[in-house]
């Protein structure tokens, strides 16, 4: 299995594709890992360009420590990855769905020389109310928790399948328990709107009509330099799911409409 | 020498966290009778492209499949995948 350490920590990570852009897919937390995405849009990407996906610490096949996991932490291993696969020699395009989503912006607001654009999907952002948010969603229990891994999987997780429903539920309630995700992910601060200033690269994000956040990629958008919002039309939070096709056909006409600038050599803040 | 089926099997259960049931057959369905989740799919393609090398994209197949497909995926069809890829290798 393709694993790599950075930062002391084991990740599974999948590289795909060829070509001259390079997309680095990110997942959502606790429910999600990199199959998501591999499975609706990566792989059609990957047929002109260079696509990275990874689990998160914690989550998928990576390695599951029991403490760093605040959005800093998480940011660090972004940029260590892209630095141990030698993925990141150039800036990439980042993907990121929901929970993805946020730690796309964290990371293009800590290095925003690295990140060539970036493509929002139903992504959460570090506002006002975000903490509670995800210490509510985090601490779903029951059906609403179902709920939360059957949008994670749509169908894969299967209407009927508790066997399967319960091993990710189990995986979920272990990450939740056993390490300080929860405490560390809703000590976080908010983007300040200097922060999300930083972030000049092209940014498409992408919500669901009736999502529940719809009304935060809004505002985010108004604040970001250079966004263009895109409505999905009948979408919920789970456009990864309703608009798969949309999805893949927009990330790869993004991507080639965003390509790169060529690399000077850059001295790297050395 | 194992038959196609017999080296899928071999690697369906090196990527499974549980032993599967009953046994493979090309009938069984990766989602409905192994339970596989997507993340163990991903496993496997990757042990294929090991075993295989880049006679068989099982990636790229896979990645032209819509959701409901991959679903109710039988061993079978891999199976078949395979073997045609490698018949294709020997023909030319």
């Amino acid at each position: 299995m393709a694993e790599i350490e950075a930062r002391g920590v084991r990740f599974h990570y999948q590289r795909l594709g060829s070509g001259q852009e390079k997309v680095v897919f990110l997942h959502g937390f606790v429910w999600d890992n990199l199959s998501s995405w591999y499975f609706s849009v990566a792989s059609s990407v990957a047929a002109k360009a260079q696509v990275l996906l990874y689990d998160l610490r914690g989550h998928g096949k990576s390695e599951r420590p029991a403490t760093g996991y605040t959005l800093d932490d998480m940011v660090a291993d972004l940029d260590a990855m892209l630095d141990a696969t030698g993925f990141g020699d150039r800036p990439v395009h980042l993907v990121g769905n929901s929970f993805g989503g946020l730690l796309a912006l964290a990371y293009a607001i800590a290095h925003p020389e690295r990140v060539a654009s970036m493509v929002l999907v139903d992504a959460h952002t570090a506002d006002e109310t975000w903490n509670e948010d995800i210490r509510s969603t985090l601490e779903s229990q029951g059906h609403e928790r179902d709920h939360m891994i059957i949008q994670a999987f749509n169908e894969w997780a299967g209407r009927h399948n508790d066997p399967r429903n319960t091993r990710l539920a189990k995986a979920a309630e272990q990450l939740i328990k056993e390490t300080s995700l929860l405490e560390e992910i809703t000590r976080s601060r908010i983007f300040t709107d200097r922060e999300l200033a930083r972030i000049t690269c092209p940014v498409l994000a992408m919500y669901g009509e009736h999502s529940d956040i719809r009304h935060k990629g809004e505002r985010l958008a108004a604040r970001l330099p250079d966004c263009t919002l895109q409505i999905i039309t009948g979408g919920s939070h789970v456009i990864l799911w309703e608009a798969t096709a949309t999805l893949r056909e927009r990330v790869q006409s993004w991507v080639a409409e965003h390509a790169s600038p060529a690399v000077e050599a850059q001295t790297s803040g050395d | 020498m194992s038959t196609t089926l017999e080296t899928v099997s071999r690697l369906i259960i090196e990527v499974m966290s549980n032993d599967p049931l009953e046994p493979i057959t090309a009938e069984t369905s990766f989602g409905d009778d192994l339970e596989l989740e997507s993340i163990e799919l991903v496993a496997l393609a990757e042990k294929v492209q090991a075993e295989y090398g880049d006679k068989v994209n099982f990636a790229d197949w896979l990645s032209q499949k819509e959701l409901d497909e991959l679903i109710h995926l039988k061993v079978g069809e891999l199976v078949e995948l395979i073997d045609s890829c490698l018949a294709a290798e020997s023909d030319a």
